[in-house]
């Protein structure tokens, strides 16, 4: 599905030096490859930052060592080469002053990038009013843990933050410019993301929040019992190929053994929430369906591919009737649970959502 | 023969700008992260070549009694006719968003009320032609007096 990565040709985009029908072909890629469009974006970051570099004088130690790397031609040249070619010399010499910066700008970048930094707030046992605050970088296989009394802050590299709330425990899995993932093992977290979708990830113990692009609340027991809510953009909440598509203003639950449920808004009547909770009831569905505002298609879409094929056509007719179906989606193809139909569908009811 | 290719070229830019108007919807919409923290997109329905509309947005409101109008950046999306409005109006008063635009010969217009808790999906109004002056001061009439209850 993804083809070959564009690595190589991401700085050649950037640029405007590809020809009509390779860039096409990348940004193809780019709009179904997460890893790729990390990358064009952190090539994208580094050529503005090198745009403005500042000048910098080349420090006389540098010709020791260019003109040490090159003793052949320095016995060959003589003074020939350093009087006569003196102008090449200097350029050559700058443009690896140039390189040298740009690669040390990257580095420190990169590695900054990559630096979680947690802020761990407590209150005093004397319950004063000023928080105790102690800050400390962290990196894959650490936890952080706060008490009843405590409560910390996680900056993720340059990508955003995360709260973590009280009586919280979490473990850094991953914290490298294309990926930054945490396990949290019970508590609630509060993440506020600032990168392009599918940089950040929270696994519990019955399903994974991918982040799509975000701000978002996560509570979790150890078992995996709990919920996701979104304020901004969407986020992919994920088990064992069990897909929930939570927009903001959405929540989640998950369970144990189960995965993440059916998403709904947080306005939804009571009725719809309630028999969420319940949906092995049978009379749970009509509820469903018949309190369903056309803002529910959310639930309604999501409840069409966990349905069998006789409940797909009742909840295909109860969104047909809430809200008129686009030209381009046929019945046919969402009864078969036709992937692009699906997500087509899914693309012209977030105008409603 | 030159005049009869005119004239089935208008008849062909009218019938592709027929029915013009804005749809509006809120940030997920436009499926663009950069615009999560817009107050509210819009996308532009019955033009032929979604990118050859032409849209502006201004804020009018009501602040401290005073009438005011912001004009605002209307920022376009990945996707060519969707667009995103920021807030870059003041946080108080009474405010309403003017959304208009061109398709050709042809006019859209909207008047999208704003709440405490972002835009007002359901009073939302929609015309064939910019808003009129009397359209932006009837819409916020019920703003005002509701701040005032």
């Amino acid at each position: 599905m993804f083809g070959r990565h564009i690595r190589h040709q991401v700085a050649g985009l950037l640029d405007g030096e590809l020809p009509l029908a390779e860039r096409k072909r990348i940004e193809d890629h780019l709009a179904v490859c997460g890893l790729c469009r990390a990358e064009r974006e952190q090539v994208r970051a580094g050529m503005s930052m090198l745009k403005h570099l500042p000048p910098a004088q080349a420090p006389d130690t540098i010709w020791n060592a260019i003109e040490a790397a090159w003793p052949e031609r320095q016995q060959r040249s003589g003074a020939w080469f350093r009087q006569g070619f003196r102008p090449w010399f200097l350029a050559y010499a700058a443009l690896v002053m140039v390189a040298a910066a740009g690669i040390a700008y990257w580095t420190r970048v990169h590695h900054h990038e990559r630096q979680w930094e947690v802020v761990k707030i407590q209150v005093s046992a004397g319950g004063d009013k000023e928080p105790i605050r102690k800050v400390a970088g962290v990196g894959p296989g650490d936890w952080i843990e706060t008490d009843a009394a405590s409560s910390a802050r996680i900056r993720v590299g340059q990508i955003g933050s995360v709260d973590v709330g009280p009586n919280a425990r979490l473990r850094v899995v991953a914290t490298s410019p294309l990926e930054h993932r945490l396990t949290l093992e019970r508590g609630e977290i509060h993440a506020k993301i600032s990168a392009p979708p599918k940089l950040f990830f929270v696994e519990t113990a019955s399903a994974t929040a991918e982040d799509l692009g975000c701000e978002y609340s996560l509570k979790t027991d150890v078992q995996g019992l709990g919920v996701l809510q979104v304020t901004l953009g969407w986020v992919s909440f994920q088990w064992k190929g069990i897909e929930s598509l939570v927009p903001a203003g959405a929540s989640c639950r998950t369970r144990p053994h189960a995965g993440p449920g059916v998403p709904y808004f947080d306005d939804a009547p009571e009725e719809l929430r309630n028999a969420l909770e319940n949906l092995s009831g049978e009379r749970s569905f009509d509820t469903i369906l018949r309190v369903a505002r056309v803002r529910d298609t959310l639930t309604l879409w999501h409840l069409l591919a966990r349905a069998g094929v006789s409940d797909r056509v009742r909840i295909y007719d109860r969104m047909a009737a809430l809200t008129p179906v686009p030209a381009d989606v046929s019945r046919e193809k969402v009864l078969e649970l036709d992937a692009k139909t699906l997500t087509r569908w899914k693309e012209a009811l977030a105008w409603t959502w | 023969m030159l005049r009869l290719g005119i004239a089935n070229l208008v008849v062909a830019m009218l019938a592709c700008a027929e029915g013009f108007t804005f749809v509006i919807g809120s940030p997920v919409a436009s499926q663009q992260f950069q615009f999560k923290a817009a107050t509210f997109v819009f996308r532009t329905e019955g033009c032929g070549d979604a990118g050859t509309a032409q849209v502006s947005a201004t804020a009018e409101g009501v602040l401290k009694g005073e009438r005011q109008s912001v004009v605002l950046k209307v920022m376009p999306g990945s996707k060519p006719g969707v667009y995103a409005v920021f807030q870059s109006w003041p946080a108080e008063g009474q405010w309403i968003v003017n959304l208009k635009g061109t398709c050709g010969n042809a006019h859209a217009g909207a008047i999208v009320p704003m709440g405490p808790k972002g835009f007002i999906r359901e009073s939302a109004k929609f015309f064939p032609h910019p808003a009129t002056e009397s359209e932006v001061e009837t819409a916020l009439k019920p703003l005002i007096t509701g701040a005032k209850k």
